[in-house]
Protein backbone atom coordinates (compact mmCIF):
# COMPACT_ATOMS: atom_id res chain seq x y z
CA UNK A 1 0.00 0.00 0.00
CA UNK A 2 2.61 2.80 -1.13
CA UNK A 3 0.60 4.64 -3.65
CA UNK A 4 3.50 5.46 -5.25
CA UNK A 5 1.31 7.03 -8.49
CA UNK A 6 -0.60 9.08 -6.14
CA UNK A 7 2.30 10.61 -4.35
CA UNK A 8 4.09 10.98 -7.33
CA UNK A 9 0.88 12.94 -8.95
CA UNK A 10 1.30 15.29 -5.69
CA UNK A 11 5.31 15.97 -5.97
CA UNK A 12 4.49 16.90 -9.29
CA UNK A 13 2.36 19.76 -8.65
CA UNK A 14 2.99 20.94 -5.16
CA UNK A 15 6.28 21.33 -2.99
CA UNK A 16 5.76 18.65 -0.72
CA UNK A 17 9.83 18.37 -0.01
CA UNK A 18 9.22 22.37 1.44
CA UNK A 19 6.80 21.30 3.66
CA UNK A 20 7.87 18.26 4.70
CA UNK A 21 11.77 20.02 5.97
CA UNK A 22 9.92 23.01 7.36
CA UNK A 23 8.03 20.16 9.64
CA UNK A 24 11.41 18.14 10.25
CA UNK A 25 13.18 21.20 11.43
CA UNK A 26 10.34 22.46 13.77
CA UNK A 27 11.71 22.34 17.24
CA UNK A 28 10.52 22.74 20.62
CA UNK A 29 12.58 23.83 23.53
CA UNK A 30 12.62 21.56 26.63
CA UNK A 31 12.63 23.06 30.13
CA UNK A 32 11.28 22.72 33.48
CA UNK A 33 8.19 24.97 31.75
CA UNK A 34 7.34 22.85 28.57
CA UNK A 35 4.76 21.42 30.56
CA UNK A 36 2.64 24.78 30.01
CA UNK A 37 2.99 24.44 25.65
CA UNK A 38 0.56 22.02 26.12
CA UNK A 39 -2.35 24.06 27.40
CA UNK A 40 -3.02 25.50 24.24
CA UNK A 41 -3.36 22.61 22.42
CA UNK A 42 -5.44 20.72 24.59
CA UNK A 43 -7.92 23.94 24.36
CA UNK A 44 -7.58 23.43 20.63
CA UNK A 45 -8.80 19.81 20.71
CA UNK A 46 -11.61 20.86 23.03
CA UNK A 47 -12.92 23.13 20.43
CA UNK A 48 -12.73 20.67 17.51
CA UNK A 49 -14.55 18.19 19.85
CA UNK A 50 -16.98 20.95 20.14
CA UNK A 51 -17.30 21.36 16.69
CA UNK A 52 -18.47 18.08 16.34
CA UNK A 53 -20.84 17.34 18.35
CA UNK A 54 -21.90 20.76 17.86
CA UNK A 55 -22.52 19.94 14.22
CA UNK A 56 -24.53 17.02 15.28
CA UNK A 57 -26.67 18.47 17.78
CA UNK A 58 -27.72 20.91 15.72
CA UNK A 59 -29.50 18.84 13.54
CA UNK A 60 -31.82 18.56 15.95
CA UNK A 61 -32.16 21.64 17.56
CA UNK A 62 -35.16 24.02 17.27
CA UNK A 63 -33.89 27.35 17.81
CA UNK A 64 -37.77 28.60 18.42
CA UNK A 65 -38.77 29.67 21.72
CA UNK A 66 -42.33 27.31 21.65
CA UNK A 67 -39.76 24.42 20.74
CA UNK A 68 -36.37 25.03 21.58
CA UNK A 69 -36.62 23.59 25.49
CA UNK A 70 -38.99 20.70 23.88
CA UNK A 71 -36.38 19.80 21.22
CA UNK A 72 -33.51 19.16 23.65
CA UNK A 73 -35.48 16.98 25.82
CA UNK A 74 -36.93 15.15 22.88
CA UNK A 75 -32.78 15.06 22.13
CA UNK A 76 -32.26 13.38 25.44
CA UNK A 77 -34.76 11.13 26.02
CA UNK A 78 -35.99 10.04 22.47
CA UNK A 79 -32.54 9.75 20.15
CA UNK A 80 -30.24 7.05 19.94
CA UNK A 81 -26.79 8.79 22.34
CA UNK A 82 -28.54 12.08 22.61
CA UNK A 83 -27.92 12.27 26.21
CA UNK A 84 -24.34 11.31 25.60
CA UNK A 85 -23.95 13.48 23.10
CA UNK A 86 -25.61 17.13 25.06
CA UNK A 87 -23.63 15.68 28.12
CA UNK A 88 -20.69 15.27 26.10
CA UNK A 89 -20.76 18.98 24.45
CA UNK A 90 -21.36 20.28 27.80
CA UNK A 91 -18.95 18.95 29.29
CA UNK A 92 -16.72 19.60 26.40
CA UNK A 93 -17.48 23.30 26.80
CA UNK A 94 -16.61 23.66 30.37
CA UNK A 95 -12.90 21.82 30.01
CA UNK A 96 -12.36 24.25 26.66
CA UNK A 97 -13.13 27.26 29.01
CA UNK A 98 -10.99 25.98 32.05
CA UNK A 99 -8.39 25.18 29.56
CA UNK A 100 -8.18 28.66 27.42
CA UNK A 101 -7.74 29.98 31.10
CA UNK A 102 -5.06 28.18 32.22
CA UNK A 103 -3.27 28.90 29.07
CA UNK A 104 -3.83 32.69 29.27
CA UNK A 105 -2.78 32.68 32.62
CA UNK A 106 0.35 31.45 31.96
CA UNK A 107 1.03 33.17 29.09
CA UNK A 108 0.91 36.10 31.29
CA UNK A 109 3.15 34.62 34.42
CA UNK A 110 5.60 33.30 31.90
CA UNK A 111 5.49 36.82 30.11
CA UNK A 112 5.03 34.82 26.58
CA UNK A 113 3.72 37.91 25.77
CA UNK A 114 6.20 39.81 25.01
CA UNK A 115 8.28 41.46 22.25
CA UNK A 116 7.78 39.89 19.56
CA UNK A 117 4.55 38.00 20.28
CA UNK A 118 1.94 40.87 21.09
CA UNK A 119 0.07 40.40 18.59
CA UNK A 120 -0.30 36.41 19.50
CA UNK A 121 -1.78 37.83 22.74
CA UNK A 122 -3.95 39.77 20.87
CA UNK A 123 -5.76 37.23 18.91
CA UNK A 124 -5.46 34.77 22.04
CA UNK A 125 -7.82 37.17 24.01
CA UNK A 126 -9.91 37.78 21.60
CA UNK A 127 -10.31 33.64 21.52
CA UNK A 128 -10.77 34.17 25.32
CA UNK A 129 -13.60 36.33 24.52
CA UNK A 130 -15.02 34.51 22.24
CA UNK A 131 -15.20 31.09 24.70
CA UNK A 132 -16.76 33.14 27.12
CA UNK A 133 -19.27 34.54 24.44
CA UNK A 134 -19.62 30.59 22.94
CA UNK A 135 -20.41 29.72 26.26
CA UNK A 136 -23.29 32.53 27.44
CA UNK A 137 -25.12 31.80 24.40
CA UNK A 138 -24.79 28.06 24.22
CA UNK A 139 -26.36 28.36 27.72
CA UNK A 140 -29.43 30.03 27.09
CA UNK A 141 -29.78 27.79 23.93
CA UNK A 142 -31.62 25.79 26.97
CA UNK A 143 -34.33 28.07 27.26
CA UNK A 144 -34.79 26.92 30.86
CA UNK A 145 -35.54 29.20 33.82
CA UNK A 146 -31.88 29.35 35.30
CA UNK A 147 -30.38 29.83 31.08
CA UNK A 148 -33.13 32.47 31.02
CA UNK A 149 -32.17 34.35 34.46
CA UNK A 150 -28.58 34.13 33.88
CA UNK A 151 -28.20 35.72 30.43
CA UNK A 152 -31.06 38.34 31.42
CA UNK A 153 -28.57 39.26 34.34
CA UNK A 154 -25.53 38.99 31.91
CA UNK A 155 -27.08 40.83 29.03
CA UNK A 156 -28.50 43.55 31.82
CA UNK A 157 -24.74 43.82 33.16
CA UNK A 158 -23.34 44.80 30.40
CA UNK A 159 -25.66 47.79 29.67
CA UNK A 160 -24.47 49.37 32.65
CA UNK A 161 -21.78 50.29 30.34
CA UNK A 162 -21.79 54.34 29.99
CA UNK A 163 -22.34 55.53 26.38
CA UNK A 164 -22.01 52.33 24.79
CA UNK A 165 -24.26 49.80 27.28
CA UNK A 166 -27.51 50.63 25.41
CA UNK A 167 -26.61 49.72 22.04
CA UNK A 168 -25.00 46.28 23.19
CA UNK A 169 -27.63 45.21 25.24
CA UNK A 170 -30.28 45.89 22.47
CA UNK A 171 -28.25 44.32 20.02
CA UNK A 172 -27.35 40.95 22.21
CA UNK A 173 -31.25 40.73 23.59
CA UNK A 174 -32.52 41.76 19.98
CA UNK A 175 -35.10 44.03 21.77
CA UNK A 176 -35.72 45.67 25.37
CA UNK A 177 -36.35 41.96 27.27
CA UNK A 178 -34.93 38.78 26.87
CA UNK A 179 -37.12 36.87 24.28
CA UNK A 180 -37.66 34.51 21.09
CA UNK A 181 -35.83 37.52 19.18
CA UNK A 182 -33.11 36.72 21.85
CA UNK A 183 -32.88 32.73 21.15
CA UNK A 184 -33.02 32.99 17.48
CA UNK A 185 -30.06 35.63 17.78
CA UNK A 186 -27.94 33.55 20.15
CA UNK A 187 -28.57 30.97 17.79
CA UNK A 188 -27.02 32.97 15.16
CA UNK A 189 -24.12 33.30 17.33
CA UNK A 190 -23.35 30.33 18.66
CA UNK A 191 -23.88 27.84 15.39
CA UNK A 192 -22.77 30.94 12.78
CA UNK A 193 -21.03 34.34 14.00
CA UNK A 194 -18.81 32.68 16.38
CA UNK A 195 -17.44 29.67 14.61
CA UNK A 196 -15.90 31.13 11.67
CA UNK A 197 -14.56 34.40 14.02
CA UNK A 198 -12.71 31.66 16.01
CA UNK A 199 -11.19 29.88 12.89
CA UNK A 200 -10.05 32.83 11.11
CA UNK A 201 -8.56 33.87 14.99
CA UNK A 202 -7.30 30.24 15.51
CA UNK A 203 -5.61 30.44 12.33
CA UNK A 204 -3.83 33.58 12.83
CA UNK A 205 -2.93 32.72 16.17
CA UNK A 206 -1.33 29.43 15.11
CA UNK A 207 0.37 30.88 12.16
CA UNK A 208 2.04 33.69 14.47
CA UNK A 209 2.66 30.81 16.70
CA UNK A 210 4.53 28.65 14.04
CA UNK A 211 6.38 31.83 12.28
CA UNK A 212 7.94 33.06 15.66
CA UNK A 213 8.41 29.80 17.47
CA UNK A 214 7.67 29.04 21.06
CA UNK A 215 8.35 31.67 23.79
CA UNK A 216 11.13 30.89 26.66
CA UNK A 217 10.73 32.73 29.92
CA UNK A 218 12.95 35.49 30.26
CA UNK A 219 14.71 33.81 33.61
CA UNK A 220 16.02 30.92 31.44
CA UNK A 221 16.43 32.57 28.07
CA UNK A 222 20.01 32.96 28.01
CA UNK A 223 20.82 29.28 29.08
CA UNK A 224 21.41 26.67 26.67
CA UNK A 225 19.01 24.36 26.73
CA UNK A 226 17.88 21.61 25.02
CA UNK A 227 15.04 21.12 22.32
CA UNK A 228 13.09 18.09 20.85
CA UNK A 229 11.68 18.06 17.29
CA UNK A 230 7.74 18.96 17.18
CA UNK A 231 7.24 16.07 14.62
CA UNK A 232 7.40 13.09 16.27
CA UNK A 233 8.07 13.55 19.63
CA UNK A 234 6.04 16.94 20.88
CA UNK A 235 3.04 15.54 18.70
CA UNK A 236 2.86 12.04 20.24
CA UNK A 237 3.20 13.35 23.25
CA UNK A 238 0.26 15.88 22.38
CA UNK A 239 -1.58 13.24 21.56
CA UNK A 240 -1.04 10.67 24.40
CA UNK A 241 -2.33 14.45 26.71
CA UNK A 242 -4.83 14.80 24.14
CA UNK A 243 -6.24 10.87 24.64
CA UNK A 244 -6.19 11.50 28.63
CA UNK A 245 -8.67 14.38 28.26
CA UNK A 246 -10.84 12.58 25.68
CA UNK A 247 -11.21 10.17 28.10
CA UNK A 248 -11.83 12.56 31.28
CA UNK A 249 -14.33 14.63 29.18
CA UNK A 250 -16.21 11.14 28.28
CA UNK A 251 -16.15 10.18 31.72
CA UNK A 252 -17.65 13.62 32.98
CA UNK A 253 -20.51 13.41 30.36
CA UNK A 254 -21.28 9.61 31.84
CA UNK A 255 -21.45 10.07 35.41
CA UNK A 256 -22.70 14.12 35.45
CA UNK A 257 -25.03 14.53 32.68
CA UNK A 258 -26.35 17.93 32.53
CA UNK A 259 -30.03 18.67 34.43
CA UNK A 260 -32.73 20.35 32.05
CA UNK A 261 -34.75 22.52 34.30
CA UNK A 262 -38.76 23.68 33.77
CA UNK A 263 -38.97 25.77 30.45
CA UNK A 264 -38.34 29.65 31.03
CA UNK A 265 -40.81 31.66 31.29
CA UNK A 266 -40.69 35.66 31.22
CA UNK A 267 -43.53 36.00 34.14
CA UNK A 268 -42.34 33.45 36.49
CA UNK A 269 -39.98 34.94 39.55
CA UNK A 270 -36.24 33.66 38.99
CA UNK A 271 -35.32 30.58 40.37
CA UNK A 272 -33.50 30.42 44.12
CA UNK A 273 -30.14 31.03 44.69
CA UNK A 274 -29.13 31.13 40.15
CA UNK A 275 -25.63 31.22 40.03
CA UNK A 276 -23.91 32.23 36.37
CA UNK A 277 -21.61 29.87 35.15
CA UNK A 278 -18.61 29.61 37.03
CA UNK A 279 -16.60 31.81 33.94
CA UNK A 280 -18.63 34.96 34.77
CA UNK A 281 -18.50 34.40 38.87
CA UNK A 282 -15.52 36.20 39.20
CA UNK A 283 -17.81 38.89 37.83
CA UNK A 284 -20.74 38.45 40.44
CA UNK A 285 -18.26 38.15 43.53
CA UNK A 286 -17.17 41.28 42.00
CA UNK A 287 -20.16 43.54 41.51
CA UNK A 288 -21.27 41.93 45.13
CA UNK A 289 -18.32 44.10 46.14
CA UNK A 290 -19.71 47.40 45.20
CA UNK A 291 -22.28 49.31 47.42
CA UNK A 292 -25.62 50.53 45.77
CA UNK A 293 -24.21 53.96 45.76
CA UNK A 294 -20.89 55.49 45.25
CA UNK A 295 -20.34 59.38 45.28
CA UNK A 296 -23.82 60.10 44.26
CA UNK A 297 -23.34 57.66 41.00
CA UNK A 298 -25.07 54.22 40.71
CA UNK A 299 -22.63 51.62 42.20
CA UNK A 300 -22.69 49.24 39.56
CA UNK A 301 -21.98 51.73 36.86
CA UNK A 302 -18.55 52.06 39.28
CA UNK A 303 -18.14 48.36 39.10
CA UNK A 304 -18.31 47.69 35.46
CA UNK A 305 -16.23 50.91 34.43
CA UNK A 306 -13.74 49.74 37.06
CA UNK A 307 -13.92 46.22 36.01
CA UNK A 308 -13.92 46.96 32.30
CA UNK A 309 -10.84 48.88 33.15
CA UNK A 310 -9.44 45.93 34.43
CA UNK A 311 -10.00 43.98 31.39
CA UNK A 312 -8.59 46.13 29.19
CA UNK A 313 -5.01 46.92 31.25
CA UNK A 314 -5.12 43.02 31.60
CA UNK A 315 -5.82 43.36 27.19
CA UNK A 316 -2.96 45.61 26.54
CA UNK A 317 -0.68 43.99 29.18
CA UNK A 318 2.25 43.34 26.41
CA UNK A 319 2.36 47.08 25.09
CA UNK A 320 3.13 48.17 29.34
CA UNK A 321 5.24 45.78 29.86
CA UNK A 322 8.81 47.58 28.91
CA UNK A 323 10.88 45.67 30.54
CA UNK A 324 10.59 42.23 29.45
CA UNK A 325 9.85 43.30 26.10
CA UNK A 326 13.54 44.45 26.21
CA UNK A 327 14.16 40.74 27.81
CA UNK A 328 15.01 42.24 31.22
CA UNK A 329 13.09 40.78 34.18
CA UNK A 330 10.53 42.90 35.30
CA UNK A 331 9.25 41.67 38.88
CA UNK A 332 6.39 44.63 38.59
CA UNK A 333 4.52 42.32 35.77
CA UNK A 334 5.25 39.19 37.56
CA UNK A 335 3.13 41.03 40.64
CA UNK A 336 0.74 41.86 38.09
CA UNK A 337 -0.12 38.56 36.57
CA UNK A 338 -0.10 36.88 40.29
CA UNK A 339 -2.86 39.29 41.08
CA UNK A 340 -4.98 38.63 38.32
CA UNK A 341 -4.42 35.12 38.65
CA UNK A 342 -5.21 35.16 42.26
CA UNK A 343 -7.94 37.40 42.13
CA UNK A 344 -9.64 35.16 39.14
CA UNK A 345 -9.27 32.05 41.07
CA UNK A 346 -10.13 33.49 44.67
CA UNK A 347 -13.24 34.76 43.43
CA UNK A 348 -14.13 32.03 41.46
CA UNK A 349 -13.79 29.49 44.56
CA UNK A 350 -15.77 32.55 46.80
CA UNK A 351 -18.63 32.00 44.33
CA UNK A 352 -18.43 28.91 43.93
CA UNK A 353 -18.73 28.40 47.74
CA UNK A 354 -21.29 30.95 48.97
CA UNK B 1 8.50 -25.02 7.79
CA UNK B 2 10.48 -23.16 10.63
CA UNK B 3 12.14 -19.75 10.13
CA UNK B 4 14.44 -18.43 12.19
CA UNK B 5 14.26 -15.34 11.57
CA UNK B 6 11.11 -12.63 12.06
CA UNK B 7 9.71 -11.25 8.21
CA UNK B 8 8.74 -7.99 10.23
CA UNK B 9 10.24 -5.86 12.17
CA UNK B 10 9.66 -4.38 15.32
CA UNK B 11 8.72 -0.67 13.31
CA UNK B 12 6.76 -2.24 11.16
CA UNK B 13 4.64 -4.49 13.73
CA UNK B 14 4.69 -1.58 15.86
CA UNK B 15 3.23 0.90 12.93
CA UNK B 16 0.30 -1.94 11.99
CA UNK B 17 -0.64 -1.95 15.82
CA UNK B 18 -0.73 1.69 15.95
CA UNK B 19 -2.47 2.54 12.53
CA UNK B 20 -5.54 -0.77 13.46
CA UNK B 21 -5.20 0.66 16.66
CA UNK B 22 -6.71 4.42 16.00
CA UNK B 23 -8.71 3.11 13.31
CA UNK B 24 -10.62 0.87 15.61
CA UNK B 25 -11.15 3.94 18.37
CA UNK B 26 -11.74 6.16 15.19
CA UNK B 27 -14.43 4.33 13.72
CA UNK B 28 -16.21 3.14 17.09
CA UNK B 29 -16.27 6.79 17.76
CA UNK B 30 -17.86 7.51 14.66
CA UNK B 31 -20.09 4.92 14.73
CA UNK B 32 -21.70 6.34 18.13
CA UNK B 33 -21.61 9.70 16.17
CA UNK B 34 -23.92 8.48 13.19
CA UNK B 35 -25.83 6.50 15.23
CA UNK B 36 -27.00 9.77 16.47
CA UNK B 37 -27.20 11.45 13.67
CA UNK B 38 -29.17 9.06 11.38
CA UNK B 39 -31.83 8.52 13.65
CA UNK B 40 -33.47 5.43 11.43
CA UNK B 41 -30.00 3.66 12.19
CA UNK B 42 -30.73 0.33 14.36
CA UNK B 43 -34.53 1.80 15.64
CA UNK B 44 -37.55 0.40 15.20
CA UNK B 45 -40.75 2.42 14.81
CA UNK B 46 -43.60 3.26 17.23
CA UNK B 47 -46.06 2.07 14.64
CA UNK B 48 -47.21 1.48 11.44
CA UNK B 49 -49.73 1.66 8.99
CA UNK B 50 -50.77 -0.71 6.56
CA UNK B 51 -53.85 -1.64 3.62
CA UNK B 52 -56.32 -3.66 6.32
CA UNK B 53 -57.51 -5.60 3.32
CA UNK B 54 -54.61 -7.14 2.09
CA UNK B 55 -53.99 -8.55 5.74
CA UNK B 56 -57.59 -9.52 7.36
CA UNK B 57 -58.24 -11.79 4.33
CA UNK B 58 -55.96 -14.84 5.24
CA UNK B 59 -56.70 -18.09 5.71
CA UNK B 60 -56.79 -18.97 9.40
CA UNK B 61 -53.16 -20.51 10.52
CA UNK B 62 -51.07 -18.79 8.25
CA UNK B 63 -48.89 -15.28 8.57
CA UNK B 64 -48.67 -12.61 6.17
CA UNK B 65 -45.10 -10.70 6.68
CA UNK B 66 -45.31 -6.84 6.77
CA UNK B 67 -42.08 -4.47 6.84
CA UNK B 68 -41.55 -3.39 10.63
CA UNK B 69 -39.01 -0.62 9.79
CA UNK B 70 -36.16 -2.02 8.65
CA UNK B 71 -36.93 -5.82 10.32
CA UNK B 72 -39.75 -8.51 9.29
CA UNK B 73 -43.16 -8.20 11.22
CA UNK B 74 -46.02 -11.06 11.28
CA UNK B 75 -49.26 -10.32 10.66
CA UNK B 76 -50.73 -13.63 11.85
CA UNK B 77 -53.98 -15.44 12.25
CA UNK B 78 -54.26 -18.03 14.34
CA UNK B 79 -56.37 -21.08 13.76
CA UNK B 80 -59.39 -20.06 15.74
CA UNK B 81 -59.53 -16.93 13.85
CA UNK B 82 -57.79 -14.31 16.53
CA UNK B 83 -55.46 -12.49 15.01
CA UNK B 84 -52.23 -10.56 16.40
CA UNK B 85 -49.22 -9.06 14.98
CA UNK B 86 -45.76 -9.67 16.36
CA UNK B 87 -42.10 -8.85 15.51
CA UNK B 88 -40.52 -11.86 13.22
CA UNK B 89 -37.36 -11.87 14.40
CA UNK B 90 -36.09 -13.89 17.08
CA UNK B 91 -34.59 -12.38 20.33
CA UNK B 92 -31.41 -14.41 20.75
CA UNK B 93 -28.96 -13.41 17.74
CA UNK B 94 -32.16 -11.28 15.74
CA UNK B 95 -32.23 -13.71 13.12
CA UNK B 96 -35.73 -13.59 10.75
CA UNK B 97 -38.08 -16.51 12.29
CA UNK B 98 -40.51 -19.02 9.78
CA UNK B 99 -44.20 -19.93 10.80
CA UNK B 100 -44.67 -23.68 11.00
CA UNK B 101 -48.27 -24.30 10.32
CA UNK B 102 -48.17 -27.82 10.70
CA UNK B 103 -46.50 -27.84 14.16
CA UNK B 104 -48.06 -24.23 14.98
CA UNK B 105 -44.96 -22.93 16.03
CA UNK B 106 -42.58 -20.20 15.10
CA UNK B 107 -38.77 -21.43 13.97
CA UNK B 108 -35.89 -19.77 13.77
CA UNK B 109 -33.34 -21.64 11.66
CA UNK B 110 -30.02 -19.99 12.76
CA UNK B 111 -29.76 -21.68 16.19
CA UNK B 112 -32.94 -24.29 16.00
CA UNK B 113 -34.91 -21.83 18.31
CA UNK B 114 -38.23 -22.81 18.96
CA UNK B 115 -41.57 -20.69 19.78
CA UNK B 116 -45.04 -21.80 20.62
CA UNK B 117 -48.01 -19.73 18.79
CA UNK B 118 -48.21 -17.24 21.94
CA UNK B 119 -44.30 -16.46 21.13
CA UNK B 120 -43.31 -17.82 24.25
CA UNK B 121 -39.52 -19.68 23.55
CA UNK B 122 -39.89 -23.57 24.24
CA UNK B 123 -36.72 -24.68 22.88
CA UNK B 124 -33.54 -24.05 22.04
CA UNK B 125 -31.25 -20.82 22.83
CA UNK B 126 -33.57 -17.77 22.35
CA UNK B 127 -33.71 -16.04 26.01
CA UNK B 128 -37.01 -14.19 25.58
CA UNK B 129 -40.31 -14.98 24.20
CA UNK B 130 -41.21 -12.87 20.90
CA UNK B 131 -41.86 -9.10 21.15
CA UNK B 132 -46.38 -8.72 20.34
CA UNK B 133 -47.65 -5.73 18.67
CA UNK B 134 -51.08 -4.14 19.51
CA UNK B 135 -53.63 -4.38 16.20
CA UNK B 136 -56.34 -2.14 15.79
CA UNK B 137 -58.30 -1.60 12.31
CA UNK B 138 -59.68 2.09 11.32
CA UNK B 139 -61.34 2.72 8.14
CA UNK B 140 -59.74 0.41 6.03
CA UNK B 141 -56.41 0.56 7.89
CA UNK B 142 -54.47 -1.84 10.27
CA UNK B 143 -52.17 -0.18 12.39
CA UNK B 144 -49.78 -1.93 14.09
CA UNK B 145 -48.18 -0.31 17.20
CA UNK B 146 -45.43 -0.98 20.27
CA UNK B 147 -46.91 -2.49 23.05
CA UNK B 148 -48.67 0.59 25.08
CA UNK B 149 -47.76 3.24 22.22
CA UNK B 150 -50.93 5.11 21.82
CA UNK B 151 -51.24 5.94 18.17
CA UNK B 152 -52.30 10.10 17.06
CA UNK B 153 -52.61 9.77 13.03
CA UNK B 154 -52.75 13.29 11.63
CA UNK B 155 -55.91 14.14 10.11
CA UNK B 156 -55.48 14.12 6.76
CA UNK C 1 -62.30 22.56 57.95
CA UNK C 2 -63.39 19.19 55.29
CA UNK C 3 -62.78 22.07 52.82
CA UNK C 4 -59.62 23.20 54.20
CA UNK C 5 -58.23 19.85 54.09
CA UNK C 6 -59.95 18.45 50.89
CA UNK C 7 -58.06 21.63 49.21
CA UNK C 8 -54.61 21.44 50.87
CA UNK C 9 -54.84 17.52 49.50
CA UNK C 10 -55.48 18.92 46.00
CA UNK C 11 -52.90 22.08 46.24
CA UNK C 12 -50.44 19.02 47.77
CA UNK C 13 -51.31 16.38 45.31
CA UNK C 14 -50.55 19.13 42.29
CA UNK C 15 -47.35 20.23 43.93
CA UNK C 16 -46.26 16.64 43.68
CA UNK C 17 -47.58 15.60 40.17
CA UNK C 18 -45.41 19.10 38.99
CA UNK C 19 -42.18 17.89 40.72
CA UNK C 20 -42.48 14.49 39.01
CA UNK C 21 -43.24 15.79 35.95
CA UNK C 22 -40.13 18.14 36.18
CA UNK C 23 -37.99 15.17 36.48
CA UNK C 24 -36.37 14.80 32.92
CA UNK C 25 -34.66 11.80 32.48
CA UNK C 26 -30.88 12.71 30.97
CA UNK C 27 -29.27 9.40 31.78
CA UNK C 28 -31.18 5.83 30.75
CA UNK C 29 -33.35 4.54 33.23
CA UNK C 30 -33.24 1.19 32.33
CA UNK C 31 -30.61 -0.84 34.21
CA UNK C 32 -29.35 -3.01 31.54
CA UNK C 33 -29.02 0.02 29.18
CA UNK C 34 -27.16 1.81 31.95
CA UNK C 35 -25.31 -1.75 32.15
CA UNK C 36 -24.19 -0.90 28.34
CA UNK C 37 -23.43 2.32 29.02
CA UNK C 38 -20.65 1.82 31.57
CA UNK C 39 -19.35 -1.16 29.67
CA UNK C 40 -18.43 0.99 27.16
CA UNK C 41 -17.12 3.69 29.04
CA UNK C 42 -14.62 1.07 30.24
CA UNK C 43 -13.72 -0.50 26.92
CA UNK C 44 -13.29 3.13 26.38
CA UNK C 45 -11.11 3.73 28.65
CA UNK C 46 -9.48 0.22 27.80
CA UNK C 47 -8.76 1.94 24.22
CA UNK C 48 -6.78 4.58 25.35
CA UNK C 49 -4.79 3.40 27.70
CA UNK C 50 -3.73 1.11 24.98
CA UNK C 51 -3.52 3.76 22.66
CA UNK C 52 -1.12 5.84 24.78
CA UNK C 53 1.05 2.41 25.58
CA UNK C 54 1.68 2.16 21.80
CA UNK C 55 2.27 5.84 21.14
CA UNK C 56 5.06 5.47 23.95
CA UNK C 57 6.57 2.22 23.03
CA UNK C 58 7.04 4.31 19.71
CA UNK C 59 8.22 8.04 21.54
CA UNK C 60 10.76 5.71 22.55
CA UNK C 61 12.00 4.22 19.43
CA UNK C 62 11.95 8.01 18.10
CA UNK C 63 13.99 8.88 20.70
CA UNK C 64 16.31 5.89 20.14
CA UNK C 65 16.99 6.35 16.79
CA UNK C 66 17.69 10.04 17.37
CA UNK C 67 20.17 9.36 20.02
CA UNK C 68 21.79 7.35 17.37
CA UNK C 69 21.68 9.69 14.58
CA UNK C 70 20.67 7.57 12.26
CA UNK C 71 17.25 9.68 11.60
CA UNK C 72 18.89 11.73 9.24
CA UNK C 73 18.10 10.16 5.96
CA UNK C 74 21.53 9.79 3.08
CA UNK C 75 20.11 11.56 0.17
CA UNK C 76 21.94 9.36 -2.09
CA UNK C 77 21.07 5.91 -1.24
CA UNK C 78 20.54 3.59 -4.22
CA UNK C 79 17.16 2.84 -4.74
CA UNK C 80 16.30 -0.91 -4.73
CA UNK C 81 12.77 -1.62 -7.09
Amino acid sequence: MSCQRLKSWIEERYDVEGIKSLVAHKVIPVHQYDIWYYTGGIAMFFFILQFITGMVLSMYYIPHLEHAHKSIIEIVTKLNMGWFFRSVHHWGAQLAIIFVFIHVFSTLLLKAYRKPRELTWVTGFMLLTISILFGLSGYLLLWDERAFAAVRVATGGAGNLPLVGGFIKAFLRGGIDVTGETLTRFYAFHVAILPIITILLTVIHLMLVQMQGMSIPVSIEKKQHKTMLFFPNMFYKDLIIWLIMLGIMVSLAVFFPPEIGKKADALAPPPENIKPEWYFLFLFQTLKLFPGEILGLNGETVAIIIISLGILFFFLIPFFDKKSSRGEPSPLFTWIGIIYTLYFVVMTLIGFVT
Amino acid sequence: MKINYSLITRRTFLNTLFGGWIFAMLSGSLYALLKFAFPTLGKEPDFVVLNANDFLNIPPNSVKPFAWGGKLGFFFKKENGTTTALKGVCTHMECNVTYKPELKKFYCACHKGWFDQDGKNIEGPPPKPLEFFDIKVENEKLIVARKGFKVELPKA
Amino acid sequence: MKRFFLSLILVLSNSIFLFAEEKIEIFPSVPFDQFIVYQNLAIFWVAIIGLIVIIRMKLREFERIQKMGIDKEEKDIPLLD
